[in-house]
């Protein structure tokens, strides 16, 4: 089943007949994560950087944000069974505009705040398509732990 | 015949704006126009008056009480945001399908216009200005050249797509450079063709060069960067992706900051959830009275 994560929003799965999406990443970020030992696997898509611009929000909606966003995805993938040493860790998104100055930079500081949760997690990036100003759509099958991106309708695996 | 003339001449195939627009419009430049009036006209178009009523509804407009008549909605929200409401109920059918030539999926265009329209207001209320009344609409319409080259022209973008992403051109320059003309352009057309006042097509025009224009900037200052912070969170994005200038000029006339921009962010995401009623059940196609 098509399994669609919107904006601020975030799936998990075991089915092997699952595929989760999320489209049109701007300069938000998406994190992958997926265990093929016990074929768990999750999908976020985060907007924002840090949750203290919103705190109610933030609680109302913790994948808002990348630093709330992926550590809610970290727990939900463990508490589904997957283990940190398995973890297949794949990041998209973070594009900016094409001069942006520092009040446009939101993708870099989304990618800065999900590396750094991910390094407080002893987690590292297996592989990513960041930065840029391509719109990327990710795609999670959750029968492989394959990851593709999309954009500009090319499909490549990350 | 050269793209551009090409170009200009499919935009007379564009469906005009219903009569009932141009209708409200006259009435509204009219000082002494009272709001009976401005209900029977609406009335008589029973597409326009749900759609009307479909938004004023909507929690965006901060109504606790549901509105059920068009009297009752000009009441409520006042002559201006009734004729905002009309002219965004009448692009939403356009504006709702997808738009092949920049590969935006049906209601892409649609959200990524409500997404501008939203963030220009709440960017004025973040930074303590008043936005003039026709912020909103302009927001709405900035992007509505794209219907014509996406989906009328069908253009071919491959030598665009290289020029912007291989050459580092902005899309909107590329599109010039391929087609004699882009989008902005071509939605300043339509929107003189429709008889939208000068002020909304001047921000149609230059919102992706706004250090371009000569005049009084705040909307199209607003419309910049909501158009910007739009594309960064990926509403309603396309192959276009964010190929596109932001300009610090406005940034810095503006006294933007880091937190105001996310500020900004999460109201338009707020604000699309208060008019959600506008993507899930869909906007109604209205009568379409052409002139």
């Amino acid at each position: 089943m098509l399994v669609t994560v919107d904006i601020s929003d975030m799936k998990v799965s075991k089915r092997s007949d699952d595929i989760l999406v999320t489209y049109s990443l701007g300069s938000c970020v998406a994190l992958s994560l997926y265990d093929p030992v016990v074929g768990v696997g999750g999908l976020i898509h985060c907007m924002l950087p840090l949750s203290k611009i919103d705190p109610v929000k933030a609680r109302a909606n913790p994948y808002m944000f990348t630093d709330t966003g992926v550590q809610a995805l970290l727990q939900a993938v463990f508490d589904m069974g997957a283990k940190r040493e398995n973890l297949v860790t794949k990041v998209a998104g973070g594009a900016r505009l094409l001069d942006s100055n520092n009040l446009f930079r939101i993708g870099e500081r989304n990618y800065t705040v999900l590396r750094k949760v991910l390094w407080k997690n002893n987690i590292l990036i297996t592989s990513e398509d960041v930065r840029g100003t391509i719109a990327r759509t990710v795609y999670l099958y959750m029968d492989t732990g394959k990851t593709t991106i999309k954009s500009g309708g090319k499909e490549v695996e990350l | 015949m050269s793209l551009r003339d090409e170009i200009l001449s499919k935009i007379g195939l564009i469906p005009a704006m219903p009569t009932v627009i141009v209708k409200i419009r006259k009435l509204l430049s009219n000082p002494d126009v009272n709001f009976k009036e401005l209900a029977q006209t609406i009335k008589y178009d029973p597409g326009l008056t749900s759609n009307i009523l479909r938004l004023a509804n909507s929690a965006y407009f901060g109504f606790s009480r549901s509105v059920n008549s068009i009297q009752h909605a000009i009441v409520r929200l006042g002559m201006k945001r009734t004729y905002e409401l009309a002219v965004a109920a009448a692009i939403a059918p356009m504006t709702q399908k997808a738009v092949k030539g920049y590969d935006l999926l049906p209601g892409k265009l649609w959200e990524h216009s409500v997404a501008v329209a939203i963030g220009a207001e709440q960017l004025a209320s973040v930074l303590s200005l008043k936005a003039p009344d026709y912020t909103f609409t302009a927001g709405l319409l900035h992007d509505i050249g794209k219907i014509v080259l996406g989906t009328f022209v069908e253009v071919d973008a491959a030598p665009i797509m290289t020029l912007a992403f291989q050459k580092g051109v902005s899309f909107d320059q590329a599109e010039k450079q391929v087609l004699g003309i882009n989008h902005a352009e071509v939605g300043a057309i339509l929107l003189e063709k429709w008889n939208l006042p000068e002020c909304i097509v001047d921000v149609d025009r230059w919102h992706h060069q706004p250090d371009m224009f000569q005049g009084d900037t705040l909307v199209l200052d607003l419309v910049h960067v909501a158009d910007v912070l739009s594309m960064m969170g990926g509403l309603g994005i396309g192959k276009d992706g964010l190929n596109y200038h932001s300009s610090s000029e406005v940034a810095s006339r503006l006294k933007l900051t880091a937190k105001i921009t996310e500020t900004v962010v999460c109201k338009i995401m707020s604000g699309m959830k208060e008019l959600s009623s506008l993507f899930s059940s869909g906007i109604r196609e209205g009568n379409r009275n052409s002139s």
